[in-house]
C-alpha cells in the first residue's frame, strides 16, 4: 500500500488569532504534532511511501517532518513526498490561481506500481494498523473501505466531523454532518482504503481538497455508483479541529487508559522528531499533580491538570491550572493561569493573572509578552 | 591506503574498557554505554564534544561487552556523525594475516588501527577516553597545541593537592611544558591532573607506537609508556589547562555524585553546549494526582504515582502509588512498585522493586550507597543489601 495524506486548513475562531500553521502541525500531548500519528500509523502498517498534500501555512509541518528520518522514512525508495501548491508556469503573477497539488499527486500515484492506497487525515489521532482494515477491504470486495469509530463527539467537533450512515451489512449509505446532541454515532476517522484508480477518478478536476470536502462532497456524491464498505476501529481517537477540541483533547490524555490506548496500543509506538532536550528539572518548590510534562522543562511552581510542552519554564510561586503551555513558554514568579493555551515562546510576566473557562479557553498567540 | 578525504585532525575514542570499578553496572555493558543523567550514556559527552569542536571523524575502539554500545552508536546519526566522509567508525579488535590480537593497552589499540588513521592522512590525532562527564572545546586545545608547537599536548585540570595522589600528575615548567609525569604519586609535587585527553602530531605518534609495539617490557599504555618515552627523548610535551566541569565517573560513588551535580547545574557550566544523545521518543512523563516530585530530573516515558525527591530518573521509570524514591539514580525502565521505598541507591536498568520492599539505606542516617544490578527483582520483605559479586 501507499499512503496519501489530506489535511484541512486550520480553523478560525473570530478574534482569537488561531495558530498560524496547518492543523497537522498543531501540538498534542506535550511533544507530538498531530501529523505524527498519521505518519506512525502508516509506518507501523509497513507503508513507507507517503504523499502529503499541502495547502497553506505548511512551513512548520515540513520543518517538523524534514526528510522523515525519525519515522524511518528517509529511504532510497519511497519516503515522504510533499505536494505543495505552486504557480502554474505561464502565470507567475501573485494574483493568478495556484496550480493544484492534487493533480500532481494523482499523476504520482498513477506512476507507482503499488495499486492500493490509504488516504488519511493528519488531524485525527489514533493508533491503528491499517493492514487489518486492508485485509477486510480485500475480503469485502468493496471499492472503498471507510474507517470509522463509534463515539460521542464533543460540541466543538460537530462542524468538522463526518458521520456515516451504515446499512445492516456495514455498507456506507450516507455521509453527513453529525446531528446536534446526538448520542453515539459512527464518526469517520478520515481514513479510506481504495484502489488508486478510484481516488484518481473521484478527484479528477479538483485542484486541491481537504479531507472534509473529500468525504462530504466527492465521496457522498459517488455513493450511488461505488460500493463503500466500513471498518470499525475500536481504540481511542481524538479529532482536533478547533481551539476547544485542541484544549479538550490535550487534557483528555491525562487519563491513563487514553494514554495507553494511544501510545502503547498493541505494542505500536508513535514516533516524533527528536531534539535531545535536557531532562525536565523540578525544583525544591515544585508542586505538580495530574500533568503531562515534556523534556527540557524547568518547573519550580505549581502545575495542576495541564499539558506542558518542551522547554517551558515555570518559576516559583506561579500557579498553572488546566493549561496547555506550548514550547518555550516562560511563566514568571507568582503568575496565575487557568484554562489558558499559550503558543510557542509566550512570556507571562511576574504576578500576571489570566483565566479562561473550560468551554472557552483563552489562546495566547506565539511570542506574545503578557 | 586510499585517502578518503584528508582531515586535519581526527579523534580516536578508547571505548573498550570495562570500567571494573563500576562493578555490577558494567557486567553486561561497556562503561561508555552506562546511563547517565536521565537520558544520556557516558559516550555522548566525548562524541558531542567532538561534533561541537568541528571534529567530524571519530574512530571508536571497542572490545569489552560491545553489543549495546555498538547498537547505541549506530551509524553515528544521533550526533550528526553519519557522514559521507568521516563520521563514526566502530573499530573492534580484528584478525589479520599472521596475527589475532585483542587490544592489549590503550596505545596498542591505536597502533592496531593505524590504517584507519592513515586513510584520513591527518596532521593531528586526538586521543579520548569515554569515562568522563565534561563539556570541552577540543578545537581550542588544538589551537593551543599548534601555537606552542608541541609534539603532544595533554589536557589537565587542577585538583586539590590532597586528592592529587589519585591522578596522573604532570609536573610542569613555567611555560606549562611538561618536565615530569607521575602516575598516582605518593607525594605529589603539583596539582595538575591529566584528563586522559591527548593531541599528538600523527607522524610522531606513529613512530612511537611502532617502537612501543616491539618493546617487550611495555604495557602499551599512553600514560605509562608512550608519554614517558616521548619525555625521555626530549620531545615537546605541553599541558593544556582546562577549568570547566570535569568529573570522573569511574566508581559507583562518583557516578552517583556526577548525576546529582546535574541537580545543581543542569548545564555543567556550559549552557550553549547541548549534549546530543539517542532520545527514545517516548511520550512525555506523567505525574498523577497522587504523585509528588521535588528537586529531581526526570525524562520521557516516566509515570509517577508515588513520591520522588532529590533523584535522577531515566527513560520509562514507573513509581507506583505510595512508593518513595529518595537520593537515588534510577536507570531505564526500572519499576518501583506500590509502597516500596528506594533510598540512596543506584538502580540499574530493568530493576524491579516489588511491593512493600525497601531498597537501600537512608542517607541522612549515614547509610552507604547501594547499587542494584541490571534486572534485579526484589522479592517481598527483602531488606538486606543485595549486591551481585
Amino acid at each position: 500500500m501507499i499512503g496519501l495524506c489530506l489535511s484541512d486548513p486550520h480553523p478560525d475562531r473570530a478574534g482569537d488569532g488561531c495558530p498560524v500553521r496547518t492543523l497537522s502541525a498543531a501540538r498534542y500531548a506535550g511533544r507530538y504534532r498531530l501529523v505524527d500519528f498519521m505518519l506512525s500509523n502508516m509506518v507501523n502498517s509497513k507503508i513507507y511511501s507517503i504523499g502529503m498534500i499541502l495547502n497553506s501555512h505548511y512551513q512548520s509541518l515540513i520543518g517538523h517532518i524534514g526528510m522523515g528520518k525519525d519515522w524511518d522514512l528517509a529511504r532510497k525508495s519511497g519516503g515522504v513526498m510533499f505536494f505543495p501548491p505552486y504557480y502554474a508556469d505561464d502565470r507567475r503573477s501573485v494574483n493568478n490561481e495556484l496550480d493544484g497539488p492534487l493533480q500532481r499527486a494523482a499523476e504520482h500515484l498513477a506512476e507507482q506500481k503499488t495499486e492500493f492506497l490509504v488516504l488519511a487525515d493528519s488531524s485525527i489521532v489514533y493508533n491503528m494498523d491499517y493492514r487489518k482494515a486492508f485485509e477486510a477491504h480485500k475480503k469485502s470486495g468493496a471499492d472503498i473501505t471507510a474507517v470509522y469509530t463509534k463515539k460521542k463527539i464533543t460540541p466543538g467537533e460537530r462542524e468538522n466531523t463526518v458521520s456515516f450512515d451504515l446499512t445492516e451489512n456495514g455498507r456506507v449509505s450516507g455521509v453527513g454532518l453529525a446531528p446536534p446532541n446526538a448520542g453515539t454515532i459512527n464518526v469517520s476517522l478520515g481514513a479510506y482504503i481504495m484502489h488508486k484508480r478510484h481516488f484518481i477518478q473521484l478527484t479528477a478536476g479538483e485542484k486541491n481538497c481537504g479531507m472534509l470536502r473529500f468525504s462530504r462532497v466527492l465521496l457522498a456524491n459517488a455513493l450511488d455508483r461505488l460500493d463503500v464498505n466500513s471498518y470499525e476501529f475500536k481504540g481511542y481517537s481524538a479529532h482536533i479541529c478547533s481551539v476547544e477540541t485542541f484544549f479538550h483533547y490535550n487534557l483528555d490524555i491525562m487519563d491513563v487508559d487514553n494514554r495507553n490506548a494511544l501510545f502503547d496500543f498493541e505494542g505500536r509506538q508513535i514516533f516524533t522528531n527528536r531534539r535531545d532536550s535536557l531532562p525536565a528539572k523540578y525544583g525544591k518548590n515544585a508542586e505538580i499533580k495530574n500533568s503531562l510534562v515534556a523534556d527540557g522543562c524547568q518547573i519550580d511552581g505549581t502545575v495542576i491538570n495541564s499539558t506542558i510542552c518542551r522547554n517551558v519554564k515555570i518559576a516559583q510561586g506561579a500557579v498553572i491550572k488546566n493549561c496547555v503551555l506550548q514550547d518555550d513558554t516562560v511563566v514568571e514568579k507568582n503568575a496565575t493561569l487557568d484554562c489558558i493555551i499559550t503558543d510557542n515562546s509566550v512570556l507571562i510576566s511576574e504576578n500576571r493573572s489570566m483565566m479562561g473557562y473550560r468551554t472557552y479557553p483563552v489562546y495566547i498567540e506565539r511570542g506574545r509578552v503578557i | 591506503m586510499r585517502i578518503s578525504e584528508r582531515k586535519e585532525c581526527i579523534a580516536m575514542l578508547l571505548a573498550g574498557g570495562r570500567g571494573s570499578r563500576l562493578k555490577s553496572l558494567t557486567e553486561q555493558v561497556a562503561k561508555p554505554a552506562v546511563t547517565f543523567g536521565g537520558k544520556y550514556r557516558i559516550i555522548d559527552f566525548p562524541l558531542t564534544n567532538c561534533v561541537r569542536s568541528g571534529i567530524d571523524t571519530v574512530g571508536i575502539m571497542t572490545q569489552y561487552q560491545p553489543l549495546l554500545l555498538h547498537e547505541y552508536i549506530g551509524k553515528g546519526q544521533h550526533w550528526d556523525l553519519d557522514l559521507l566522509h568521516g563520521g563514526v567508525s566502530i573499530l573492534p579488535p580484528h584478525s589479520k594475516p599472521g596475527s589475532t590480537a585483542w587490544y592489549s593497552g590503550t596505545a596498542n589499540a591505536v597502533f592496531q588501527n593505524q590504517n584507519f588513521i592513515e586513510s584520513f592522512a591527518p596532521e593531528y590525532v586526538l586521543i579520548l577516553a569515554a569515562d568522563h562527564v565534561y563539556k570541552m572545546n577540543y578545537r581550542t586545545m588544538l589551537d593551543y597545541h599548534k601555537s606552542v608547537n608541541a609534539d603532544c599536548t595533554i589536557a589537565v585540570i587542577e585538583v586539590p593537592l590532597k586528592d592529587a595522589n589519585r591522578f596522573g600528575i604532570l609536573n610542569t615548567a613555567s611555560d606549562d611544558s611538561v618536565i615530569e609525569f607521575e602516575e598516582k604519586p605518593d607525594k605529589p609535587k603539583n596539582n595538575l591532573a591529566s584528563m586522559g585527553i591527548y593531541i599528538f602530531n600523527w607522524r610522531t605518534l606513529r613512530e612511537y607506537l611502532n617502537n612501543d609495539e616491539i618493546d617487550t617490557d611495555s604495557s602499551h599504555d599512553f600514560g605509562g609508556d608512550v608519554l614517558p618515552a616521548m619525555l625521555r627523548d626530549g620531545l615537546r610535551l605541553f599541558a593544556y589547562r582546562f577549568d570547566g566541569y570535569w568529573k570522573d565517573v569511574g566508581t559507583e560513588e562518583s557516578l552517583w555524585q556526577a548525576n546529582m551535580d546535574l541537580l545543581d547545574d543542569l548545564h555543567l557550566g556550559f549552557e550553549d553546549w547541548h549534549i546530543l544523545s539517542r532520545s527514545e521518543g517516548r511520550p512525555p512523563h506523567f505525574i498523577s494526582p497522587t504523585g509528588s516530585i521535588k528537586n529531581t530530573l526526570i525524562t520521557e516515558g516516566c509515570e509517577i504515582y508515588g513520591s520522588v525527591e532529590n533523584s535522577i530518573l531515566s527513560v520509562g521509570v514507573v513509581v507506583e502509588e505510595g512508593a518513595v524514591v529518595k537520593d537515588s539514580v534510577i536507570m531505564e525502565n526500572a519499576r518501583i512498585c506500590k509502597n516500596a521505598t528506594v533510598n540512596y541507591s543506584i538502580l540499574d536498568e530493568e530493576t524491579v522493586v516489588s511491593e512493600d520492599t525497601i531498597a537501600g539505606e537512608s542517607r541522612e542516617i549515614g547509610g552507604k550507597l547501594n547499587v542494584y544490578s541490571r534486572g534485579t527483582v526484589f522479592k517481598k520483605k527483602v531488606t538486606e543489601r543485595r549486591r551481585k559479586k
